[in-house]
């Protein structure tokens, strides 16, 4: 196998500035500081002209027949004429909409969307079901709770006899009173 | 009656915007050819490349009425262009190398790196050349690629390049820079 020669390397303070001297994109200033340093530098010119040599060449396009750039043609006018077609279509659906017709769609929509979202979180169940289970425990009567208030009661109305007692001395007026009583206990 | 074929692309857009769609039709005949080439530049599948760039195209005319004149239409156009090559090539990964040739008509009346006096063994390392720049140019990171054929192949202006890319100049310059210098490299054997 033939040996590769080793490529010279350009000046590394210059390869960039060489490559746009090959491609014509260096500023007037830059182009006249390259192109009288490659009068000096035997690697920059032979940089150069590597670039010359490779560059057109890679990346050329092949010719292709007229009749491939017809169909192609063809082609994408058929697909731009279906895309406008299909946007007309749309267009011809939605013209009957009159302009006040969108803020009031607008209005249902966003109060469909409102009711959904009380239902999604279960907003209107917890406002119907009034099951013992959904009522807070601090306004729920304990049972307990209940009886301890039943027995002060009855504590309040044998104290109230206790008293009538004492006054069985007293005028038989009070008699009427005890009746009251002893009714207020059954 | 104005005719469309006269008319400066600016003009033209300026009409396709007033809903002229009929206006989009030159623009497509000017640009469908470096649109191919570019994206065939991603792809290297025909078949690709033309679907691909025929997408751009339908993009283009969508947003019509986006484009602000900030830039020209090309510069445009080829921004909506590469970026759906660069989603292409990240969706596909390796590119698979195919001939254009294979795809034309004209088959040995153009071949990279050969003319008509070549020999055959010229021409066998003429083929090898071009199948190393092909791999070289796949090879390398994605956006000093891109900034390559823009330049290398399609003549784009560094300018117009950072604007394709949305990146400046002074990162261009470097792209391109690397890019040359790698080829170089891998070529040395065809120098």
């Amino acid at each position: 196998m033939e040996k590769v020669a080793p490529l010279k390397n350009a000046c590394k303070n210059f390869e960039e500035d060489l490559v746009l001297y090959y491609y014509g994109e260096n500023s007037d200033a830059d182009r006249g500081r390259v192109e009288q340093h490659l009068v000096s530098c035997v690697p920059c010119r032979s940089f150069v002209d590597d670039l010359r040599r490779l560059l057109p060449q890679i990346g050329q396009q092949a010719a292709l027949p007229q009749a491939f750039w017809d169909n192609y043609y063809r082609e994408t006018i058929a697909k731009l004429a279906a895309q406008e077609e299909r946007k007309s279509r749309w267009r011809n659906m939605l013209a009957p909409m009159r302009l006040w017709m969108v803020p009031a769609f607008g209005t249902i929509a966003v109060a469909i969307l409102a009711v959904a979202i009380i239902i999604g979180k279960g907003g209107l169940t917890s406002l119907l079901d009034r099951s013992p289970a959904n009522i807070p425990q601090e306004i729920l009567v304990d049972s307990n709770q209940l009886e301890f208030f039943r027995s002060l009661d009855m504590l309040e109305s044998l104290s109230h006899l206790e008293r009538q007692d004492s006054d069985n001395a007293a005028p038989k007026s009070n008699q009427s009173s005890l009746g009251n009583s002893v009714a207020t206990i059954v | 009656m104005i005719d469309t074929q006269d008319c400066r692309d600016e003009e033209l857009v300026v009409l396709c915007q007033q809903g002229r769609g009929e206006c989009f039709e030159p623009l497509v005949q000017r640009y469908m050819q470096k649109a191919f080439h570019i994206a065939f530049g991603f792809t290297r599948h025909a078949e690709s490349a033309k679907d691909l760039s025929q997408e751009a195209f339908l993009r283009a005319y969508t947003r019509i009425k986006q484009f602000d004149g900030r830039s020209s239409f090309y510069t445009w156009f080829y921004r909506i262009l590469v970026n759906l090559c660069l989603d292409y090539a990240r969706r596909n990964g390796k590119v698979v190398w195919e001939s254009l040739d294979s795809t034309s008509e004209a088959v040995g009346e153009q071949r990279q790196f050969a003319d008509s006096r070549f020999q055959p063994d010229q021409e066998a390392i003429a083929g090898e050349a071009s199948r190393r720049a092909n791999e070289t140019l796949e090879a390398m990171p994605k956006k000093q690629r891109t900034a390559f054929m823009l330049r290398n192949h399609q003549g784009l202006s560094i300018a117009d390049i950072a604007k394709v890319m949305k990146t400046t100049e002074g990162t261009v310059r470097v792209y391109l820079h690397r890019a040359v210098a790698t080829l170089r490299q891998s070529l040395v054997e065809f120098v």
